[in-house]
Order: C-alpha cells, then sequence, then structure tokens
C-alpha cells in the first residue's frame, strides 16, 4: 500500500508543474495589456491627454509589482539573432515589434538603434515649444498631433510597406511645417537607422538556435511560488487581481464557491439516491420491460442538452404564460431577504428554496442518467459471478443477495465519480448558473471571459485542473483502500 | 460544403444499394435475397455480417435514414432556405437567383453572390439594374416564380415581423404595390421570428449545417490524433519500441530543430498567412509540419553513419507513460473548462473551435485504440508478422490498425455527438463562436434572453437534442453490432 501510494505521488508532482505551466502559457498568451487593464481597473487611467506623468509612475511601479520586467520563463529557446534584453521593455506592443523587426534583419544592436532614434524622436517632439499666433495655433497643433501619432504607430508596426508609407508622410510634414524644424536632425537619424536595417541585416544568425538561462527570478517562478515580498505566488493563494474590479481574485473565488459548492454537492447526492435503486432494478429485472423502457428513457435523457432542460423547465414552470410556481432567476429577493441571515438559518433555506429547486432539477438529471446507466452495467456484471451464485446456492434470499452481496461490490465504480464533486463546484456548472443567473462560480467564469478579465480565468483553470488531479489522487488511494487488488499489481 | 454533399449521396446510395431498393428492377426483391444468401454462406464477410446486425436494430436503422436526411438538408441548405427566388422570369427574363454563389451555380456558370443585370423588356428597352443579393425580389412584379421553400434566408431581417413575432400569430407583410397588410400563406414565417425579424425555419437549416461541419472537422483531427498515438502507445508499450542510443538523441535533437525551424523561425510566416484568412494560414501550418517532418527524417539519416560503440547499443522507448500521462493531464482539467479558456485567448471563429474541440477530443479515441491494441498485439497474426519481419510501420497499419477500428468507430461516433453538444454550449454561452453566425446555440441562446419566445426555445433545443440522440443511437448500435461482446 505504501509503495502504490508513493508511486502515485511520484506521478501526481510533474502532473501539477504541466498543470500549472500550461495555465502560465494561456496567461502568458491572453492579448491584452495587464497593466493598462489593471490601471484602469482601479481607475487611474484618465483620458489621453490627461495622462500625467503621476499616471506614468504608477504603471511604471505596476508593471515592477507584477514582474513584467523579468523574463518569462526559466530558460529560452531563441536564435542568436534575438537579443537577452528585450525583456525589460515595458509596452508590451513595443516588445512584440521589436521581436518581429529583429526577427526580420537579424541585427539586435541596428534595431535597438532605430528604437532608441524613434524614442529621442518621440521625446523631442513632446518638448517643442509652439509659440504661435493664435489662428494658426489650431492648424499647428493638429499637425503636430499628426506627427505624434505617426511616430506611435511606427515604434508598434513592422511591416515594410506600412513603415515606408509613415516615413514619407512624416518627410512631407516635416518640409511642409516650418515649425517642425528642429526635429530635421533626429527624423534623419530615425531614417538613417531604419535604412541601416536592411544594409546591415545578418539574417543567418536567425537561423542558429541559442538558450539563454535566466536563473529563479523569472515570471514563472514569481507567479508560481512567489517572491517573499509582495507577491505569494500561486501555491499560497495568490492569484492576482482582477482586471473588471482590481479586488483580489482568491477572495472574488472565496465568495462564489459556496453557492456552486452547495448545488453540486445537493444535487449529486439526489443523483445518487435515485439512481442506485433504478440501477440496481433494473439490472434484476434485465431484459424485461421495465429494463428496456428504462433504458431507453435514460438514453435519451443522457442526450438531452442540459441548457434545453434548463430553458424547458423555466419556460414551463416559471413563466407567467404558463404555471409561474417558481421565480426565474437569482438566489433571492432583494426586497424580502434580510441580509443578517446567515446563509443556514431555516429563514434563509426557507426564502432561497424555491429558487435553487429548478437548477437542482437541471443539475441533476444530467449525472442521474449517466450514473444509473453505469450502476446498471456493474449490477449486471457482478450479479453473473460466482460468489453470487453461491450466495443463492446457499439458500439466502434474494433480497439478501442482492442488497448485501452484490450491492456492496457494484458501488466501488461510481464511488469514484465523488471525487469529481470539488472540480465540478467550480467549474462544472457554467450553463446551469447562466441559465438560472445563480451568482456562482459558473456565472463568475461567464462574465470574466465576457469581460476578458485573465486572471479570473487562468485563476479558476489552474484551481480545476489542481483539485481534478488532488480527487483523482484521493479516489485512486481510496479505491485501493476497499479494493486490496489494486495495490498489489 | 462539396464534401458533405459527395459523402452524402455515396450514403445514400450505399443504403438504397444494401437494403435492395436501387438495382432490382430485373428480378424480383425474393430472388435476390435468396443469391445474397446463398452467397453469404459462401463468403463470411465480417462488415456484411456486422450490417446484418445493425439492421436489426429498427431504431438505430430509423437513426441512420434520419442523419442522412439531415446531410442532405444541410448539403442543399442554400435551396432550401433563400429569400431568391430559385426561378423567376422578369420582363420576359429567366432568372435564376438562389443558385448564384453556390455550388451548382458555380458549375452552371451563374456567378457570384453579388451578380449585377441589367434587365431589358421584350422590346429591348431598358428597365433596371439588379443587383442579386440587395434586390427585394418579393416587390417585383415577376411574370413566373418558384420560391425555395422556406422563402427567407438565416440573415435576412423581415422589417415587417420584428420583435418575437410568434409561428400562430399576426404576421404583416408589404406586397408589390405598397400596402402592409396580412401576410399570404406562401410568407409565413412557419416557426415564428426573433428579435430582430430573422427567420427562425430558415436559420435552423442552415445551423444544421454548422453542427453537422463542427462533428465532422472536429472529430476528423480528434480521430487522428488518438488513432495515432493509442495506435503507438498500445503497440509498443513501455518496453517494445527499442533504438539504439544514437538514434533516439538524435530524433530528440531532430524534434527540437523541427519545431525551431518549421514553428519557431516561421512564426511571422504563419501568423501572416492567418491574417491574410485561415486557408493560406492551414497551408503555413502544413509546410511547417513538412518542415518538421523532413528535418526528423535527416537527423535519423545522420544518426545511422555514427553509430558506434557504446552509441550502438538499445535503448527503450517509454511511449505508453508518455501518451497516457498525456491522456491524464487532458483529462484532469473539465472539457468546457479547458475550451472556454483557450477560446478566450484566441480569435473568434468557428474553425478555430472546431480545431479546439479536436484537439482536446481525442482521449477518449485514444484510450480505446489503445487497449484495443494492447489485447491485439499477442494475438497470433500480429506475432506473425513480426516473425516475417515486417517492419513495425507496417505491422501497425496494415495488419494490426484495421482489426482493432471497431471501438474507435464507436467511439468517435460519441465523440461527433459530444462535440456538436459542445459547440451547442459554446454559442449558447456566446463564446468562442463569432455572433453573427446563425447555429442552433445561438438561437437557443436568443430564446434565453427573451423566455416569452416558447418557439425560441422548443424548436432549436429539438434540433439539437434530436441530433445527438441519432449520433448516440448509431453509436450504440454500431457497439452492439461490431463488438457482440461489450453490448451491455
Amino acid at each position: 500500500m505504501l509503495k502504490y501510494t508513493i508511486e502515485r505521488l511520484i506521478t501526481f508532482i510533474p502532473m501539477l508543474i504541466a498543470i500549472s505551466l500550461i495555465a502560465f502559457i494561456i496567461s502568458i498568451m491572453a492579448p491584452a495589456d495587464p497593466v493598462e487593464r489593471l490601471s484602469k481597473a482601479a481607475g487611474t487611467e484618465g483620458s489621453a491627454d490627461e495622462q500625467s506623468s503621476a499616471s506614468k509612475k504608477i504603471k511604471q511601479e505596476l508593471r515592477k509589482k507584477l514582474g513584467l520586467d523579468l523574463p518569462i520563463f526559466y530558460v529560452s529557446i531563441s536564435n542568436l539573432a534575438s537579443s537577452d534584453t528585450l525583456h525589460k521593455i515595458q509596452d508590451k506592443y513595443q516588445k512584440t515589434n521589436l521581436k518581429a523587426l529583429t526577427h526580420q534583419s537579424g541585427n539586435w544592436q541596428a534595431v535597438s538603434n532605430y528604437y532608441h532614434a524613434l524614442l529621442k524622436l518621440e521625446k523631442n517632439q513632446k518638448s517643442l515649444q509652439i509659440n504661435s499666433s493664435q489662428e494658426d495655433l489650431i492648424k499647428i497643433t493638429e499637425v503636430n498631433n499628426q506627427f505624434g501619432f505617426e511616430i506611435g504607430s511606427l515604434l508598434e508596426t513592422s511591416k515594410k510597406e506600412i513603415i515606408d508609407i509613415k516615413l514619407t508622410k512624416m518627410e512631407n510634414l516635416l518640409n511642409d511645417n516650418t515649425f517642425l524644424n528642429e526635429l530635421d536632425q533626429d527624423f534623419d537619424y530615425v531614417v538613417d537607422c531604419y535604412k541601416k536595417l536592411s544594409t546591415q541585416s545578418t539574417r543567418w544568425k536567425t537561423f542558429i538556435p541559442t538558450i539563454a538561462w535566466y536563473g529563479l527570478n523569472n515570471q514563472y517562478h514569481v507567479w508560481l511560488v512567489g517572491n517573499g515580498n509582495d507577491r505569494r505566488g500561486v501555491i499560497r493563494g495568490d492569484f492576482g487581481e482582477s482586471y473588471i474590479d482590481g479586488q483580489p481574485i482568491a477572495r472574488k473565488i472565496w465568495n462564489k464557491i459556496g453557492i456552486s459548492f452547495a448545488l453540486a454537492v445537493i444535487s449529486i447526492l439526489i443523483a445518487y439516491i435515485v439512481s442506485i435503486p433504478i440501477g440496481i432494478y433494473s439490472a434484476y429485472k434485465k431484459d424485461t420491460f421495465f429494463d428496456k423502457g428504462m433504458s431507453l428513457i435514460l438514453f435519451i435523457l443522457y442526450s438531452m442538452p442540459s441548457f434545453f432542460i434548463g430553458l424547458l423547465l423555466l419556460l414551463g414552470f416559471a413563466n407567467p404564460d404558463n404555471l409561474s410556481w417558481f421565480p426565474v432567476s437569482g438566489i433571492q429577493d432583494p426586497s424580502s431577504f434580510d441580509p443578517n441571515w446567515s446563509w443556514w438559518h431555516w429563514d434563509a433555506l426557507k426564502h432561497r428554496a424555491p429558487y435553487l429547486i429548478l437548477p437542482i432539477i437541471t443539475y441533476t438529471y444530467g449525472s442521474f442518467a449517466f450514473l444509473s446507466r453505469i450502476m446498471r452495467i456493474g449490477m449486471i456484471d457482478i450479479v453473473s459471478q460466482d460468489y453470487i451464485r453461491t450466495a443463492r446456492a446457499k439458500g439466502l434470499g434474494e433480497n439478501k443477495v442482492i442488497l448485501k452481496h452484490a450491492l456492496r461490490n457494484s458501488l466501488l465504480p461510481i464511488i469514484t465519480v465523488f471525487a469529481a464533486i470539488f472540480p465540478s463546484s467550480i467549474g462544472g456548472s457554467v450553463i446551469i448558473e447562466v441559465i438560472f443567473s445563480i451568482p456562482g462560480m459558473g456565472l463568475e467564469i461567464y462574465n470574466s471571459v465576457l469581460n476578458y478579465d485573465y486572471p479570473m480565468i487562468v485563476a479558476v483553470f489552474t484551481l480545476v485542473g489542481f483539485l481534478t488531479m488532488v480527487g483523482y489522487l484521493v479516489s485512486d488511494l481510496l479505491y485501493a483502500v476497499v479494493d486490496p487488488r489494486i495495490s498489489y499489481k | 460544403m462539396n464534401i458533405l454533399i459527395i459523402i452524402s449521396f455515396l450514403l445514400f446510395i450505399y443504403c438504397l444499394y444494401e437494403d435492395g431498393l436501387l438495382f432490382t428492377k430485373k428480378s424480383s426483391q425474393k430472388q435476390k435475397k435468396v443469391i445474397k444468401e446463398n452467397n453469404e454462406k459462401q463468403k463470411f464477410s465480417f462488415s456484411k455480417y456486422a450490417w446484418n446486425q445493425f439492421k436489426k436494430n429498427k431504431i438505430a436503422l430509423i437513426s441512420l435514414y434520419l442523419l442522412m436526411a439531415l446531410v442532405l438538408i444541410a448539403s442543399f441548405a442554400p435551396y432550401i432556405a433563400n429569400d431568391k427566388p430559385l426561378y423567376a422570369k422578369y420582363e420576359g427574363n429567366k432568372l435564376y437567383p438562389a443558385f448564384a454563389g453556390t455550388n451548382i451555380g458555380w458549375i452552371l456558370n451563374l456567378g457570384d453572390e453579388t451578380r449585377t443585370d441589367s434587365i431589358f423588356d421584350s422590346q429591348g428597352d431598358f428597365v433596371q439594374i439588379l443587383q442579386y443579393d440587395i434586390t427585394d425580389w418579393r416587390q417585383l412584379n415577376l411574370e413566373d416564380v418558384i420560391w425555395a421553400p422556406i422563402v427567407y434566408s438565416p440573415k435576412s431581417m423581415d422589417r415587417y415581423n420584428r420583435d418575437y413575432v410568434s409561428p400562430t400569430g399576426k404576421q404583416r407583410y408589404k406586397n408589390p404595390s405598397g400596402e402592409i397588410t396580412e401576410i399570404p400563406k406562401r410568407f409565413r414565417h412557419r416557426l415564428g421570428t426573433d428579435g430582430i425579424g430573422r427567420d427562425l425555419a430558415s436559420g435552423l437549416i442552415h445551423g444544421t449545417r454548422i453542427s453537422l461541419l463542427v462533428g465532422l472537422v472536429s472529430m476528423g483531427i480528434a480521430s487522428i490524433i488518438g488513432i495515432i498515438l493509442g495506435a503507438l502507445a498500445g503497440f509498443f508499450g513501455d518496453n517494445k519500441l527499442k533504438m539504439p542510443r544514437i538514434k533516439y538523441y538524435f530524433s530528440l535533437l531532430g524534434i527540437f530543430l523541427g519545431l525551431f525551424y518549421g514553428f519557431g523561425q516561421r512564426k511571422y510566416v504563419i501568423a501572416d498567412g492567418f491574417s491574410n484568412g485561415f486557408g493560406s494560414g492551414s497551408i503555413q501550418i502544413l509546410l511547417s509540419i513538412l518542415v518538421l517532418i523532413s528535418i526528423l527524417i535527416v537527423c535519423r539519416y545522420i544518426s545511422k553513419l555514427i553509430m558506434i560503440g557504446k552509441l550502438k547499443e538499445d535503448v527503450t522507448v517509454p511511449v505508453d507513460t508518455f501518451v497516457s500521462r498525456g491522456i491524464e493531464l487532458l483529462n484532469s482539467i473539465p472539457r468546457l473548462i479547458l475550451i472556454i479558456t483557450i477560446t478566450s485567448v484566441v480569435e473568434r471563429s468557428l474553425w478555430i473551435v472546431m480545431v479546439i474541440i479536436g484537439l482536446t477530443g481525442w482521449t477518449r479515441i485514444a484510450r480505446f485504440t489503445r487497449a484495443e491494441f494492447l489485447r491485439i498485439r499477442s494475438l497470433e497474426f500480429v506475432q506473425a508478422s513480426e516473425a516475417l519481419g515486417y517492419s513495425s510501420r507496417r505491422t501497425i497499419f496494415k495488419h494490426a490498425l484495421p482489426n482493432s477500428l471497431a471501438p474507435v468507430f464507436v467511439s468517435i461516433a460519441f465523440g461527433i455527438a459530444s462535440a456538436i453538444l459542445i459547440e451547442a454550449g459554446l454559442s449558447f454561452l456566446g463564446i468562442g463562436v463569432p455572433t453573427d453566425i446563425v447555429t442552433w446555440g445561438s438561437l437557443l441562446n436568443l430564446g434565453r434572453q427573451n423566455i416569452e419566445a416558447w418557439w425560441l426555445i422548443i424548436f432549436p433545443g429539438m434540433a439539437i437534442f434530436i441530433t445527438i440522440t441519432i449520433y448516440n443511437m448509431i453509436a450504440e448500435a454500431s457497439r452492439d453490432a461490431l463488438d457482440p461482446r461489450l453490448k451491455s
């Protein structure tokens, strides 16, 4: 038994690491700049011209706090041309653009020069003093803004045709407007550097793979185990902050998980209570009318999508046109629900019961059909075994044979399903909670997907993965305890 | 859609043939049957036996015919539900508006959707210019017209029947003389409309295409991955695949270099390809895979040249462990959560959704293939082919695989049902599938938003339910027919 446990544990840990890696890759792939989203959530974002140096400073601190200036992983595989300091650049779009440029020309030094030339041009353009008569001012500001916009877009594009167009546009602006004369030198330097990108190109360098080692101070490591400072890492429950309202993810999940967990437990219990007798009875009465009819009904139920059942229930029993026995959505009526009630309070339960009946029916029926089928097949398998025949030959009553000898062994496969409760309480009920507007984890996931709240999505993904692996481990070990043949394999 | 049409025809003709409905005019049904039975006595064929077993299950047979009907509906959707007439005679000109821009129209050279005709009457005087896709054909004074069975396209909005018009309720219509009247029977929305006046029946007909396509494409991807990985894992196990150490190392190196040159080096080319469209992107991906394979082959060839001394010793490759761990990893995350998470970071596109469903759905197929190979690899005919010195590739694909496809086929059929279910669930939630595509799930979502519109819940829900049931029935019946041991 000990050996089996150790064996399972040894395969368990790499799987956890693999799940964390997948989750991390997804969070890296998320198409948004986390700093922009987070500062928007915190309300520090002003309109474009209000962006003062103060808000920039906040963003920089945020970037530092998120560890975005660190390398992504312990090692990186890239090519000889790429730079090992690129990860220090703050802006996400400029970073990807520089990567693409380096890939095109193969000469990091030239790309770096070009980038710095552009930055210098941008800086000088921003500090340009405009003193002019009143009537020209509007036009001049417009031209100036357009020039700034062209620089900004040059910083984020790597397509040759677009760069050429932008450069000619800027050149025309420079020629037409005298007040931009101060920038002539900087602009010429940019064009010069841009030409060098193709003349000094060393594309062969991109064909030589290199491996760089960055050490422990990288984004993945900090994300997973924290940096011993302000980040505590995923393994200590720090999933970061939500893009929507800036709240810590862990607290948000903790607030929402109770109702989903309660729903999952109640409905799985009901499913067990209903499906085990049905499974036993149809296995016992195999090939009779009852068994065949029940099999067909279960089969049809099994093919019925849960969202269809949920909507049909709403249509039938929570609809003023037909029967409005139950409320349509939510889990409580804010006008009559007393917030001082704790959730196990009798009045609270009584208040909430009508809200929960339809969701529980929807939740239950899917696992009900599944469990009954498993139960029936397992039972048929057991009933034909020798020891059942022996029990009958001993003269035991039919009830005793079925309920005492056969049932215990046929329950084994069904017990393992219980391990799925925890992960399914987090992620298994998205559709049902959306239909009935139950403010649990499922609805939270749905909202976070609609609002592109990536930290939440990644946190749920990681948690569900971890919990399922733990569930597998526990159920395997339980199974080995109950059925000793497994650990002696 | 060409593929769907061809497959549907072939299947249909095959079933008619098998049922004796086709080519039976010469001899009577009975004689034919006798001849058939005689032939069967002489030669036993497994596929014929399985087909006979399958035919005994009446419900499954009905399901198969229903499936074929669905495939036909999907193939001919543009001619079943279209707001343009199939044939129209206007000022003496014969027009075929519904065929423009479709497959048949392409064969007959009828132009594309935006075809524009200048119409002249019989005296040769210019009447007007008709651009097919924006003309309101109902408002023209057509001399002779054949409408499609359902006279609405899935995206065409009927502005006189907005705001959830019930199939039994009052519907309005603007006749060619410009008056708003009670709708003629021909133009009724038979299954009602949604909030912006789109016809539900037409949406259902066109949604059939998407559902069937999702099942076909995603399970195609899943079964290729699942069968190959499962076969390798089951056939080689943990200690049967032996290769010289140097070859093993060079294969790993080849995979690394192949990934580097095929995908790392070409990632901007691939991204460019995908920005030009899904087709050119897939071609770039295929090219990358080609690069990977050729580098792998080159590396393995080089390794043969330096096979000396200790490097020649055999090492075992734990194929089964790799594949089993991969399956366990994919299974450890509930499929819906996995798909929702991935779709949230990639672009919204139906094709990407199909690919993701396929990439996450191969585990079941791989497990079945693996189990079947574990059983088969100790059987005599596999050992005979090994004893004859055939290569592993030949043994796996030519001898073992054809004999282990039965349970795999069943799990593919179940997989199609669950792929359709997942796609419906995703579009029901409005995740992943673009909002402008009308699918059964998105129609059901409209019903969720307005619970009074019962027709938007009942009809799409029944469509999903029936399709899934059909696939499950066929899968269950073919399991019973192909492998009686699994019968429960």
